[in-house]
């Protein structure tokens, strides 16, 4: 494809799950041109690398893969002529919409679209994040590096691991390289719970008798050319390591899944502006942030663990995208949620009260028999129990939403205990 | 002798520890540990046919990607995962192989296929 001046109605930046989801809605609200800008050779994200099951149960109600969950997308995105031009970095963004692109294919270039989406996904905390002290001997990897490996480039990191953190991608990594002949020897996860989903745990630890170490962490590393061995020990509450416990496990290699960042160099270009617990741009119902025609979509806006809410989540900010382009009036968000008891974020951080909504959220604590407040409009049936790890929503209808007060600037949720019926009978 | 198993329920995500007492003839007598009728029945299911979706790689010839993702067409007794594995090895594909195509048909007289996951199109 020749890159020449092209009159772009919507310029998407990033070709994973958000930002194909995103430039399909666009396309489908009739933005004429959409165009995604992706710096890989092929669109999908990181879709084609995580190649186990548990993708789609929501949005297509089948158990799929990544890349079949990836495949579908980029269909749709062919079939609705959405145009993508690969292998191109996206180097600049101006407050007014201006983007720079650099590639070895097509050269440097400047498009000015009508609206932007940023869909650049999110990245992988690794060893500088967490100043573990030791050596620095080759063979200390993120989990989703080894995925990499593992999954397209066809060869294992190691073959004795030691995984630090319990976090999804790392689970899942801990099974897949059992699988292809590689012992894990232990997972060690500072928290008291894990940092990824029970069917994780149960799926990919104990179906192969991988420890889990809870409330442990690494203390040390071995080796001088290569990782010869880790030091792992008990924390406490305040998670500091406990004098005594240290053990030393022998291992070729530490592979770390320890949480996401999201990827927000571009956003920062234009001036948008971050919300400090997310590290996503701060977004209204549209997905618009505080710059006008510049929208986020998936996990550059907060950090999911379903790659369902993305796609949901990225097709309002796709659909937003192609009525700005068009030059529709979006509503302001004059209504500012605040993350109440035991919440600890939740987007969209405004809304404008003036039609169907969903709110995403994460609680700080784990937390068992609870409900979900919203102000006093909206209270959610009883939840057995809310983890960090994964997120809940809360639809609020125009209905009651328009009970809101007139003039409100303020909406919190806070996570309720509920009381049991036997403390009832008691009390 | 009757026996001790135990299961982790992953109906949602408080993760019950479930028990089940097995008799001699294999029979599930008690279940406890489960907080709602779901684990109930999650246990007594994961303990009578424990079946997993085998996702996978196999290797490519004349690609220039090494390997093509894979699953089975449906779940199979965890138990074959590993043996499954090895059949896998055995496996080389080459482009163009379209998406939900068959590699193994009837992966270790389990039912299932081995499928592709992706197109291979160099």
């Amino acid at each position: 494809m020749k890159l020449k001046q092209r009159e772009v109605d919507v310029a998407v930046i990033g070709g994973g799950p958000a930002g194909l989801a995103a430039g399909i809605k666009a396309k489908e609200e009739g933005a004429e041109h959409v165009l995604i800008l992706e710096r890989a050779e092929e669109l999908g994200g990181l879709l084609p690398q995580c190649v186990h099951s548990g993708w789609g149960l929501l949005y297509f109600n089948e158990d799929l893969t990544g890349p079949e969950y990836g495949a579908r997308f980029i269909e749709k995105a062919n079939d609705t002529k959405v145009d993508s031009q690969l292998e191109s970095m996206v180097i600049g963004l101006t407050p007014d919409r201006e983007i720079r692109t650099a590639s070895s294919k097509y050269g440097y270039s400047i498009l000015k679209p009508k609206a932007v989406v940023l869909a650049m996904g999110c990245r992988e905390r690794s060893r500088g994040a967490l100043n573990i002290p030791g050596t620095r001997p080759g063979g200390v990897f993120t989990a989703g590096t080894a995925q990499r490996w593992v999954n397209i480039q066809g060869f294992i990191p190691g073959k004795r691991i030691v995984m630090l953190g319990s976090g999804d991608i790392g689970m899942i990594m801990a099974r897949r390289l059992t699988l292809e002949g590689a012992k894990i020897e232990l997972v060690a996860e500072i928290l008291p719970y894990i940092g990824g989903l029970v069917r994780n745990q149960v799926q990919c630890l104990r179906d192969f008798n991988i420890p889990l170490l809870l409330e442990h962490t690494v203390t040390d590393i071995h080796g001088e050319e290569r990782v010869e061995a880790v030091t792992v020990a008990a924390v406490d509450s305040n998670r500091n390591p406990i004098p005594g416990t240290e053990k030393k496990v022998e291992c070729d290699s530490l592979l770390l899944s320890v949480g996401l960042i999201p990827e927000n160099e571009v956003s920062l270009l234009a001036g948008v502006k971050l919300d400090p617990i997310t590290g996503g741009p701060i977004v209204d119902e549209f997905r618009q942030t505080n710059v006008p025609g510049i929208f986020a979509a998936g996990n550059c806006t907060h950090v999911n663990d379903l790659v369902d809410n993305v796609s949901f989540e990225s097709e309002l900010a796709g659909a937003s995208a192609a009525h700005f382009a068009a030059g529709e009036k979006l509503g302001k968000g004059k209504i500012t949620l605040k993350a109440g008891r035991n919440i600890r974020y939740i987007v969209p951080q405004t809304i404008t009260a003036e039609r169907d909504v969903t709110l995403y959220m994460r609680v700080s604590e784990p937390e068992e028999m609870v409900r979900l407040k919203v102000g006093d409009i909206m209270t959610t049936k009883a939840l057995r129990v809310v983890m960090p790890a994964e997120m809940q929503s809360i639809p609020l209808s125009l209905s009651q939403l328009s009970k809101l007060k007139e003039g409100t600037t303020e909406l919190t949720v806070d996570v309720e205990p509920v009381k049991k019926r036997e403390d009832k009978k008691d009390a | 002798m009757p026996k001790e198993e135990t299961v982790i329920c992953v109906a949602c995500p408080l993760g019950c520890e479930v028990s089940l007492t097995i008799d001699d003839k294999g029979e599930v007598t008690k279940v406890t540990g489960y907080k709602c009728k779901e684990g109930e029945a999650y246990a007594i299911e994961e303990y009578r046919n424990p079946v997993r979706v085998l996702p996978a790689t196999v290797r490519t010839i004349d690609s220039k990607h090494p390997l093509l993702p894979v699953r089975t067409s449906k779940p199979i007794l965890k138990g074959l995962m590993l043996q499954g594995m090895h059949e896998l090895a055995k496996v080389r594909v080459k482009p163009p192989v379209k998406i939900g195509q068959p590699l193994i048909t009837n992966l270790l007289g389990t039912g299932a296929d081995v499928i592709t996951t992706w197109n291979l199109i160099d």
